[in-house]
């Protein structure tokens, strides 16, 4: 019974935000303006969502979440355009799309590949709603169970998992991120004893450092030196003829589908990896397990369909770990976390008790979310597609305005900026050096958490850390985190691999023993 | 990012750098109080508001002097003691004023001198329209020479307008004079735009782009920054001769 007043309620949800026009207003014109995002090369999701925070300032929580979560599905599928046409992703995420459509593009498909990547990029947002709406109670109601321990050790293992899996050098450099990350997070007052660390004598950080003009600074000021300096230059896009939702060809291919939205799924629930990561792995299990792997790479339509159904699960998956611990998926969803504690909800445990239908209404804005998104992809891709002429000398200034007014519009302090250009700067070393942008990011945001739950565990086990091993989840999210950490060092994977030769040796031995005595069968 | 090798050798010097930098996180986090009172509470170890400084400064002291230790395993002493070198050579100054590199310090310069020195002086409009030209015209003109010359004329009215605010001027004209740096930095958007147009004025692509950059860095601001000061009302970082002007217009105060 329960379960069925969730499910009206869900759909009484939809059915509200849909009936005013203010909000589909918004739904539809952050649709347009993430697929421009995610087409335009040099613009991510992460940026979009991070500069449409500020404009969401004066809205409630629900339309703020609509205007986010629909600039975020629209930014990870637009960058799909710019892989299929001129064969230069738009955002990381839509890399592996590249590989595929481009080619169909060139074969004179690029609209039915589109097409395709319209229709399961919004199949996947509704796979991963699902898994949001059906998984969070589950996870929230362990989490009720975590001490400060445990918490702890849930933000530690965040960023250690970040630093591992996003750094695109050697992985320490990914944890180096996610610790300067938890650095940051250390300036201004602690929030035990309000004694003020790292603040040099300046009032303005005594409150520590602001969330959000990090994330712009971080993922902006880079993105638009790199484009500049490096002269990025758009190419021509390839023509394409009339855009088809291609049902055909997904009901085809539905073991493909579900396969690739569960990768993403599970991929974004990973806290801070992000949709990049979800769209090659789904590529390669889709090669492993097609007919023609000789395909890949030459224009396969599958490919492109695992892709672009994995990078838009991802959506919902980030959401879970976000909505249910209060630790961001992805970087798109540590800005999201930034603008949902700036509208006054706190991601937690704790959030089916202050707001019981905030995740209902999360998940119902992800369904009209990728709604909008097929409907916009199919009437005005080609439209959308212009954006692609304009040259980066001409969008790259305007998105240094937006980063700047954007930084300080939330909070309206100048001070914002002065940390913004720094950070942005740094960041831009970092990036160039081989360091990971997003662990330094989930660093910032999971810093405060780690630090007063470390601080309140050791309080209540009188500096005993005794608990770490006699709670199970604690003990769990040690041991993984040991693995992880030991996991890179060489000496572990010699041991590892001495390890399963010698079992494998063992097992061979056995069925050689077994296989030279046939007259024991006979025997017996 | 940089190709496999070349991040092999900086990696050496970046765990340095890293390293130290978790040294003086753990001195700092030293001075904090660990076992006295502070704010007449009774400290312990684990109540310290140095404990999680002391642990984040001493892995990332940790993790930095094992990417060193990695970086020099991997290229050897002869290879770092040329990058050495080579840092310390004469070919390093040629890297130091190659075009890329000088994009890089047009696009820092603009930042910095736009976020540290115009926006809390100068109106906010007349900063991003000054930002937004100097800012397109030399990058999609698409030509180092001009890129250069235009940006070590922006650096010289940056030099006057610091100048001009250091020595006080802008706050002893004030009461003389209404928006006197409003004015003065106009002036240089003037200066600048003239400037720009002497170096294209013989190519008519150029010409072309000129009016296309022109045009945009001066509807942007007018079309982004009204929709946070009037509908968001998010007051701009410096009001003063355009928000004046704008105010008027939009308050019908006339």
């Amino acid at each position: 019974m329960v379960v069925l007043d969730r499910i009206v309620f869900y759909f009484q949800t939809v059915i509200q935000i849909a009936s005013d026009p203010m909000n589909l207003v918004i739904l539809f014109a952050s649709v347009i303006l993430g697929i421009v995002f995610g087409a335009m090369p040099g613009l991510t999701s992460t940026l979009g969502v991070a500069l449409l925070t500020a404009m969401t300032y004066g809205m409630g929580p629900a339309t703020a979440m609509v205007c986010l979560l629909a600039i975020y599905v629209g930014g990870t599928y637009g960058g799909s355009y710019s892989s299929i046409l001129i064969n230069i992703p738009g955002t990381a995420a839509s890399a592996a799309t590249a590989l595929d459509g481009y080619p169909l593009a060139c074969k004179g498909e690029g609209g039915r590949a589109i097409g395709l990547t319209t229709t399961t990029s919004a199949i996947g947002t509704v796979i991963s709603m699902l898994f949001l709406v059906s998984v969070s109670p589950v996870i929230s109601y362990f989490a009720l169970q975590f001490t400060s321990f445990e918490f702890f050790l849930l933000a530690f293992f965040g960023i250690l998992i970040s630093g591992t899996l996003t750094s695109p050098d050697l992985v320490i450099k990914g944890w180096i991120a996610g610790f300067l990350g938890l650095f940051m997070a250390c300036v201004g007052r602690d929030l035990l004893q309000f004694y003020p660390r790292f603040t040099f004598g300046f009032s303005e950080m005594d409150s520590g450092i602001e969330v959000v003009p990090v994330l712009i600074g971080a993922f902006g000021i880079p993105q638009i030196i790199q484009v500049l300096k490096e002269r990025f230059q758009i190419g021509e896009a390839q023509k394409f003829q009339r855009i088809l939702p291609e049902f055909g060809t997904v009901v085809r291919n539905i073991p493909n589908v579900v396969r690739s939205a569960l990768i993403g799924v599970g991929i974004g629930a990973v806290p801070g990896i992000g949709e990049d990561i979800a769209a090659w792995v789904s590529y390669g299990a889709a090669k492993n397990m097609s007919k023609h792997p000789e395909r890949f790479g030459k224009g396969e339509y599958a490919a492109v369909l695992a892709t672009e159904t994995a990078n838009n699960a991802c959506v919902g998956g980030a959401m879970i770990p976000l909505l249910n611990l209060g630790i961001p998926g992805s970087p798109p969803a540590a800005m999201l976390l930034g603008a949902l504690m700036l509208h006054g909800v706190t991601p937690g445990p704790m959030i089916t008790f202050e707001h019981p239908n905030f995740i209902i209404e999360v998940a119902a804005i992800l369904l009209l979310a990728s709604m909008s998104m097929w409907v916009v992809g199919m009437l005005l891709a080609k439209q959308v597609v212009k954006v692609l002429r304009i040259p980066p000398p001409l969008f790259m200034p305007i998105i240094g305005v937006l980063c700047i007014i954007g930084s300080y519009s939330l909070g309206i302090n100048v001070f914002n900026l002065y940390l913004m250009v720094p950070v942005g700067i740094v960041s831009y070393f970092l990036t160039e050096m081989g360091y990971p942008i997003a662990p330094l990011v989930i660093g910032v945001i999971l810093g405060p958490m780690a630090d007063e739950n470390l601080r309140r565990a050791l309080m209540v086990s009188q500096g005993s850390f005794l608990p770490i091993f006699t709670r199970p989840v604690s003990l769990l999210l040690f041991l993984i985190i040991v693995w992880t950490v030991v996991g890179q060092f060489r000496f572990f994977r010699r041991f590892k691999d001495r390890m399963v030769n010698r079992l494998l040796r063992r097992k061979s031995c056995e069925s050689d023993v077994e296989a030279s005595k046939p007259g024991e069968e006979l025997k017996s | 990012m940089m190709e496999k090798e070349k991040l092999r050798k900086a990696d050496f010097f970046s765990g340095i750098v890293i390293s130290l930098f978790g040294a003086w996180i753990v001195k700092e986090a030293f001075k904090m109080p660990m076992k006295d009172s502070w704010g007449g509470v009774q400290n312990v170890w684990f109540v310290s508001p140095a404990l999680f400084p002391l642990f984040v400064g001493g892995v990332i002291m940790i993790l930095g002097a094992i990417l060193s230790r990695t970086a020099w395993k991997n290229v050897g002493r002869r290879e770092i003691t040329r990058v050495v070198g080579w840092l310390l050579s004469r070919n390093n100054l040629e890297f130091l004023c190659s075009a890329p590199t000088i994009r890089y310090y047009a696009i820092v310069t603009l930042f910095l001198s736009f976020v540290y020195m115009n926006i809390p002086r100068i109106d906010f409009f007349v900063g991003s329209v000054l930002f937004l030209s100097v800012f397109i015209t030399m990058f999609y003109f698409d030509d180092d020479r001009i890129l250069k010359k235009l940006f070590f004329f922006y650096l010289g009215g940056v030099a006057v307008l610091l100048a001009y605010f250091a020595a006080g001027i802008d706050s002893s004209l004030e009461s003389t004079v209404p928006y006197p740096s409003d004015v003065l930095a106009l002036c240089f958007w003037a200066a600048y735009s003239l400037y720009a147009w002497a170096q294209v004025r013989r190519s008519p692509a150029l010409r072309k782009r000129y009016r296309t950059g022109m045009i945009i860095a001066l509807a942007a601001p007018f079309i982004v920054l009204p929709i946070f000061k009037y509908f968001l009302l998010v007051p701009m970082p410096t009001e003063g001769l355009v928000v004046a002007l704008l105010d008027k217009v939009w308050y019908l105060d006339f």
